[in-house]
């Protein structure tokens, strides 16, 4: 959850991204605090939606996959995390792992080359790094070379 | 009193991407009463035999002279520019000039790297690249307004552009240029099609959260990215 304050330290490009992440468009022009009442709004509108509803499910964004049924209870899901190269994407359950390990485990899958560079969050990260729920992490593929 | 404004567009590189793209841009602005449009067409090669798979001419000889003729036949509302030369470090900053829109459908790293270094120097410029392998490929958007980066430009996050192993057509010998890779019409029209949409967003509606969109036609897939300015 976002802050007034929270929201008013960030620059205007920063508040640009997390508009695109909410799925907010036409921001793209729009004054500072445009933009974080915009996202305020947006943040009010779904914990009041959350408020007024009474649960009888829990719908999931695929962070969480099923992957053990019939383990025993806590241990049948795992998280998942959202990992991409060029147009190939997929969510997997690599919390924990480390960059290095992930890239290893997904080159085939994702057709990520030795050449592509990790980002974790949109910045560059090491090999080491251990990824958590939450963060995105693309193997950035070399541009088309050809025309 | 109101004046309609005139969009300044150079498309660069009239290859397999470019043949294609500079027509539906051109047929796009033509109808568009909102604007004027001066465009630029340039590339040093010739359209021959060889090409005839891939790219979209009428006539043989070189290929920004012979698309400007063509251009010139259906759309009367455009004013239309063709140089026949190739972009290199010391023409740049002739052929590319504050507040144009660029489209640079090259085959080369080198030239992307050489145009984005430049349109960084400007204080407005759109500059939307476009490139492709066999059956994959990208497109990317910079921006600049008012002297500030609104998204990366081509290099930050692509060191293989930012240090290119290819070079400039210029540059290559005759058995080079004649030992290019195979490419697929499909995938040049892929791109030149992604390059439309970044136009429209970009220019038109001026979106531009998502400044680099890949493809495969392979897996049938498409991923657009959300890039931080660095």
């Amino acid at each position: 959850m976002y802050t007034r304050d929270n929201l008013e330290s960030k620059t205007v490009r920063e508040l640009r991204e997390v508009c695109a992440l909410a799925g907010i468009i036409g921001m793209s022009r729009k004054r500072k605090d445009v933009l974080v009442n915009e996202i305020l709004k947006r943040q009010e509108g779904i914990a009041k939606k959350k408020e007024s509803e009474t649960v009888t499910s829990v719908e999931a964004t695929f962070t969480s996959t099923l992957t053990k049924p019939s383990a025993q209870f806590g241990n049948r899901a795992s998280t998942t995390i959202r990992v991409s190269c060029g147009a190939s994407s997929g969510d997997f359950s690599v919390v924990g792992k480390t960059v290095g390990g992930t890239m290893e485990l997904l080159k085939e899958v994702l057709n990520v080359s030795r050449m592509s560079r990790p980002l974790v969050n949109g910045k560059q990260a090491d090999g080491d790094y251990k990824l958590r729920s939450g963060d995105i992490l693309e193997f950035l593929k070399p541009a088309g070379r050809k025309g | 009193m109101y004046k309609i404004p005139t969009f300044n567009i150079t498309i660069i590189g009239l290859g397999g991407i470019g043949s294609i793209l500079c027509e539906k841009v051109s047929r796009f602005l033509n109808f568009n009463k909102d604007v004027e449009t001066e465009l630029t067409l340039i590339d040093g090669d010739s359209f021959e035999h060889k090409n005839l798979e891939r790219q979209d001419f009428i006539s043989f000889g070189n290929k920004a002279q012979s698309k400007k003729k063509e251009l010139l036949l259906k759309f009367k509302r455009i004013q239309i520019y063709a140089l026949n030369q190739y972009i290199d470090e010391d023409t740049v900053s002739d052929l590319i000039h504050d507040r144009d829109i660029v489209l640079l459908a090259v085959d080369n790293h080198k030239t992307r790297m050489i145009v984005s270094d430049h349109c960084k120097t400007l204080n407005n410029v759109i500059l939307i690249s476009g490139g492709n392998e066999y059956v994959d490929g990208n497109v990317q958007l910079y921006i600049r307004k008012g002297g500030e980066d609104l998204t990366p430009d081509l290099c930050a996050y692509h060191p293989e552009i930012r240090t290119p192993e290819d070079k400039l057509p210029e540059e290559m010998s005759c058995k080079e240029l004649a030992n290019s890779d195979p490419q697929l019409y499909f995938t040049n029209l892929t791109v030149a099609t992604i390059m439309c949409w970044m136009f429209y967003n970009a220019v038109i509606k001026d979106e531009y959260t998502k400044s680099e969109v890949y493809f495969d036609m392979s897996t049938m897939s498409l991923d657009s990215k959300v890039r931080r300015v660095k």
